[in-house]
């Protein structure tokens, strides 16, 4: 009895925590080998081959990945920025409670209120309209549903943003950076020096683990590219979701493809990203 | 050792609770002969569950404040309503299949000649069961709109529930003449450039039917099974007149509105001054919320639009299949089809033959509260056409997305 005690955390772990995720996987992966599913016959390759003779699950992640990218930069730069620039400014309640706010709007009101504001009839259009910017409707910029995903970015970066200087705001404190700074100050740094050597390496390096994590959450982000997105190329979940829902039910076994190809990538990236490092810190 | 051996436990529970499943239905086929009244005393004191779209404020208002209350009053029976339409209900019948669920969910759903294919395949009806309901007898079942949906026979599996025709909406503030013809629509998008699009779904394909049977001569040229040949050439022309305008369509024809609501939303806002829709086009409701401009109207495609039915199915696993066939019966009574025509209501078109009804009815219905903005399906009679085989539908969303929104 006694030993069992202390798996009692990590049977639950698994139950909760990995058993759904690896039963889900394997029944994704046995669907797009035409294994399971209704309507298929039996087990073929004529599925992973259609997707990755399309073409259409790299461009999307290419697609995805850039807007990921350049959004957690623009986010985490910003960050960095405000928390550096407006450190003492942000410690007053009301601006942190100010900073709070977009953490608690859920992705589908910011994708509307982003919609609301930005689209050729929204607020600004109006107002440029109404100004006489503009002559008609159409003339306002493509910011939502275009090309390159403006609406998508500045959705991303309203909700991360926020989250970041918190964040940094946090580790500054608990790194006590101030007087690591007031320390290299006196020992003869400048102020610049201070910045680039001091307080960016630190924070970043205590945020790394989240940074990285952040970015696949964009990746993988369904309402916001649903709502703001065009199209084509479309961002990887509403690709998935649209196949797995498509009028064509000999087809469904697609999405399934394309969901496997997305979870083996991001998990061998994260795996790849986080296993060595910890191996050299047991180390 | 513990470990492995209390994970085993728990992985053996877990596939045991998957495998078990639930008790073996009863045998419903009795009720595809039983009489009526044998059928009706059993539907009594239960709930019925029944799946539907639920995106309109004036369908939600004649269900939850007409249909269940008086279903309620008069048989007993609690109508539960969930939301879902074609691919949730699809979604939700190939689970339940997976998963063996012989009980399932739910048990009346409302489809289209869309979903009624997806069903179809994947065996998710039951039926046939319409003719036991009394009230078919008010029903034509020989009109072709009513029998056939998608160039398949109806063959008793769903029960036709309203009647309806695609229409082309206009706002006459903004433009004088609106396109009747490809031909017109070529010059129009030159004249208004960014005012007219394709949304990419059930809607849009639709349309494009409609825009297929024109390229090919006449409003019955689609009729019959799918003609690999004819659509390969005909849908050459067609992507080819779309990626020649595209350039003058909503957002210089890069992108295209994922669906109808969308599309509304930017005819409301004044982006669009065309669009289209079922329904006769969608209007009255929406202009009596003030959504729609006042200036818009409805108005028929020279060669034609598809007029089809919808209908109300029962799902092969449904657990109260006496209740919904009494549910349904109610439906399609005189009454319950009356309150659902009324224009300042619902605004649905009955599927009921006027012929067939007492004289009483016929005023009824004749009195009944007319459209004040959208158009009539009377009006659009001589503009109607059959819906075509599900196969055009497949391939024209496969074709519209790889070769014109991915070129």
């Amino acid at each position: 009895m006694k030993n069992r005690i202390p798996h009692i955390g990590l049977v639950l772990f698994i139950l909760v925590g990995i058993l759904p995720f690896a039963l889900a996987f394997i029944y994704a992966l046995l669907y797009s080998f035409g294994i399971v599913g209704v309507v298929n016959t039996g087990f073929t390759f004529k599925f992973w081959l259609a997707v990755l003779h399309s073409g259409e699950f790299f461009k999307s992640l290419i697609y995805s990945t850039s807007i990921a990218l350049v959004s957690m930069i623009a986010s985490v730069g910003g960050a960095l920025w405000i928390t550096i620039k407006f450190r003492q400014n942000l410690e007053k309640k009301f601006l942190s409670f100010i900073a709070y706010l977009p953490l608690a709007i859920p992705g589908v009101a910011t994708g509307f209120f982003i919609f609301q504001l930005l689209s050729k009839g929204g607020f600004f259009a109006r107002i440029s309209y109404a100004v006489g910017w503009i002559n008609e409707a159409t003339d306002f910029p493509d910011l939502v549903n275009d090309t390159f995903a403006f609406g998508i970015t500045l959705a991303f970066i309203t909700m991360v943003l926020p989250f970041f200087v918190l964040l940094f705001l946090n580790v500054f404190k608990n790194e006590r950076l101030d007087e690591l700074s007031i320390l290299a100050q006196s020992l003869g740094a400048t102020r610049r020096q201070v910045v680039r050597r001091i307080q960016l390496p630190i924070l970043l390096k205590k945020t790394r683990i989240l940074i990285v994590l952040y970015f696949i959450f964009l990746l993988g982000s369904y309402e916001i590219p649903l709502i703001l997105g065009q199209e084509s190329p479309q961002m990887l979940s509403v690709l998935i979701i649209r196949e797995i829902k498509q009028y064509d039910l000999d087809k469904i076994s697609e999405g399934y493809v394309v969901a496997v190809l997305y979870t083996i990538i991001v998990s061998v990236a994260v795996l790849l990203l986080f296993l060595p490092k910890r191996k050299n810190a047991l180390l | 050792m513990t470990l492995y051996k209390s994970l085993m436990i728990v992985l053996i529970g877990f596939v045991c609770i998957a495998c078990n499943g639930d008790a073996k239905k009863e045998d419903d086929e009795w009720l595809k002969k039983e009489p009526w009244e044998q059928i009706s005393k059993k539907a009594t004191g239960i709930t019925v569950n029944f799946m539907m779209w639920q995106g309109s404020p004036v369908v939600n208002d004649y269900i939850n404040n007409y249909v269940a209350p008086t279903i309620k009053r008069e048989y007993n029976i609690d109508l539960k309503i969930s939301g879902g339409q074609g691919p949730e209900i699809v979604q939700l019948v190939m689970g339940e299949k997976q998963a063996n669920v012989q009980n399932g969910q739910v048990d009346i759903v409302w489809i289209n000649g869309e979903t009624f294919f997806q069903l179809r395949k994947i065996k998710g009806l039951w039926g046939p069961f319409v003719e036991q309901l009394p009230n078919t007898q008010f029903i034509d079942f020989d009109n072709t709109y009513i029998n056939t949906d998608f160039q398949q026979p109806v063959d008793y599996m769903e029960c036709p529930w309203s009647i309806n025709q695609f229409a082309m909406v206009y706002n006459s503030a903004k433009v004088s003449s609106p396109p009747k013809n490809l031909r017109e629509l070529e010059a129009y998008v030159k004249k208004y450039p960014g005012t007219f699009t394709i949304s990419n779904d059930f809607t849009g394909m639709t349309m494009l039917k409609s825009f297929l049977a024109e390229l090919a001569g006449g409003p019955k040229a689609l009729d019959g099974p799918f003609d690999e040949e004819k659509y390969d050439i005909l849908s050459k022309q067609l992507w080819n007149f779309i990626n020649v305008n595209k350039a003058y369509f909503w957002k210089e024809g890069e992108t295209f509105p994922k669906e109808q609501s969308k599309m509304n939303q930017l005819f409301a806002n004044g982006e669009l001054y065309i669009v289209y829709g079922f329904n006769e086009g969608g209007i009255e409701d929406k202009v009596f919320s003030g959504l729609y401009p006042k200036s818009t109207k409805g108005y028929p495609w020279e060669n034609g639009t598809i007029r089809n039915t919808n209908y109300l199915g029962i799902l092969d696993n449904a657990p109260q299949k006496a209740g919904a066939m009494q549910v349904i019966n109610f439906l399609i009574s005189p009454e319950a089809q009356f309150e659902k025509a009324k224009a300042d209501g619902m605004d649905a078109n009955t599927v009921l033959d006027l012929s067939k009804l007492s004289e009483a009815w016929q005023k009824k219905f004749k009195n009944a509260p007319q459209r004040k903005y959208g158009i009539s399906m009377e009006k659009l009679k001589a503009h109607a056409m059959q819906e075509p085989a599900p196969e055009y539908m497949i391939r024209l969303y496969e074709d519209f997305r790889t070769k014109v929104i991915e070129k």
